[in-house]
């Protein structure tokens, strides 16, 4: 019941998650450039927050969707849910990496660096290279190979529950040593009502827009398992 | 006999035959140590606040590369293979692996200790220092034994393994940093970073304990 009910959504998702994601994006540009209030100190820098905030959001849902892909992957034996696990960790990927640049965008002006070790970005940053490691995995392998998605689906695992450790010992390896003096002006008073909901807008934009890049990236990986499976069968009927 | 008692044993006598595996492994990190003298100047001034980082980077190369090549051999020869299909669990092969490795490791470790202490003059080899190495070097070698089964048989896997294990292993980096250079007196109090070393050899090994069964399953 269930199952079927999600393969009518995902047969919808041509004509369903453009539109929206194209109505979405548009309305945050908008609301990012124009519509919300310049922030009093920052001035217009702020305005990255409605690009930087959602992705990392996004980048979370992405990672949460590799996890329970990948469990399904050793549970099931099912390589579709590891096209699933590859498609949201490429999405993963792209968003951790735009959240750490737009953040080296917005620290050069406010903080007066690109880059500082504080806990958050150096854990964001492991993160990152977590899952692209991950990514690299599974590219240096065949799209057939069962093996290799096993693996694929072990690292992702381990590297799901390695997380809160990364975050743990980070935090305490900074907050033991003296603070960057940069990094005061942090506490940043609760968002006034226009930007919240331009901040609302930009989640759901950045959210549709995650979806569809999974999705794409998901089909893309089944039409490459179908057409590995395709030569295969030729390559076997030519021999024969 | 145990199974796992057996693996192990036939994974030392191989190593003790085949020396040159493991040999590669210590002479790249005597050359390590080596290659940081050079570059940060070791031979003058007070080399110690440099040297636990000197030292556990060093291990966790020399881990990874040796855990690395062990596995290689086994799958060209198919050995692997031929273990899988034996009637032992695979947690049982798994656990006669690492334990393999980590006294492989422990090994090469020892004498590290003992070289960067002739060499820098500061006193290495105290009880405290060999347990915070033995916690450290059983979170880190559980893991990349998983990890080194894995990425085997995988094309790259020379450049894959640090790839993987490296993101994985901050963790156990940082712990295994602070506590060494707490034991130094160069930082207050090693209780709280052995304490998080401990949390993760914990974890590494728990973790590849499960997921092991599940990686090799076919």
């Amino acid at each position: 019941m269930i199952t079927s009910t999600l393969r009518n959504l995902y047969g919808w998702r041509w004509l369903a998650i453009p539109p929206v994601t194209g109505v979405a994006v548009m309305a945050m540009i908008i609301g990012a450039l124009i519509v919300a209030p310049p922030e009093a100190i920052e001035g217009d820098v702020q305005r990255i927050l409605y690009l930087h905030f959602p992705s990392i959001l996004a980048a979370y849902g992405a990672f949460a969707v590799v996890f329970v892909a990948s469990i399904v992957v050793l549970w099931r034996g099912d390589l579709r849910y590891d096209a699933v696990a590859r498609g949201a960790a490429s999405v993963g990927v792209l968003f951790t990496g735009l959240t750490l640049a737009t953040g080296a965008l917005w620290g050069k002006p406010v903080w007066g660096v690109y880059w500082t070790w504080d806990a958050r970005l150096t854990s964001t940053l492991v993160l990152f290279l977590i899952y692209a490691a991950y990514l690299l995995a599974r590219a240096m392998a065949d799209e057939l190979d069962e093996q290799a998605a096993r693996f694929a689906a072990v690292f992702a695992i381990l590297g799901a529950f390695d997380i809160p450790l990364i975050m743990f010992s980070v935090t305490w390896w900074r907050t033991l040593h003296p603070q960057p003096i940069v990094l005061r002006g942090l506490e940043r008073p609760a968002l006034p009502p226009e930007m919240l909901i331009v901040l609302l807008i930009a989640f759901l934009g950045i959210s549709a827009l995650a979806v569809w890049l999974g999705v794409l990236r998901t089909d893309t990986e089944l039409l490459a398992k179908r057409t590995a499976v395709l030569r295969a069968t030729i390559d076997r009927r030519e021999g024969a | 006999m145990s199974p796992a008692v057996a693996v192990m044993a036939k994974d030392l006598r191989l190593a003790w035959r085949d020396r040159a595996g493991w040999a590669s492994a210590g002479a790249f990190a005597t050359i390590a140590v080596l290659t940081y003298s050079f570059a940060f100047d070791l031979a003058t001034g007070d080399v110690r606040p440099l040297l636990p980082g000197v030292l556990w980077t060093t291990f966790l190369f020399a881990g990874i590369f040796a855990g690395g090549q062990s596995f290689a051999r086994e799958s060209e020869e198919g050995t692997f293979d031929a273990l899988l299909l034996s009637p032992v669990s695979p947690t049982m092969i798994y656990v006669g692996k690492a334990t393999a490795n980590v006294l492989a490791m422990l090994a090469i470790e020892f004498a590290q200790l003992l070289l960067a202490t002739i060499l820098f003059g500061t006193s290495l080899v105290s009880p405290e220092l060999l347990v915070i190495v033995f916690i450290g070097t059983v979170g880190a070698v559980s893991l990349t034994t998983l990890l080194s089964t894995m990425s085997a048989s995988m094309r790259g896997r020379a450049m894959l393994l640090p790839v993987m294990a490296l993101p994985l292993l901050v963790p156990l980096l940082i712990g295994a940093v602070r506590a060494t250079a707490a034991s130094l007196d160069l930082d207050a109090g090693t209780a709280p970073w052995t304490l998080l070393l401990g949390v993760f050899a914990l974890w590494s090994t728990l973790l590849s304990v499960l997921l092991f069964p599940l990686a090799v399953e076919r």
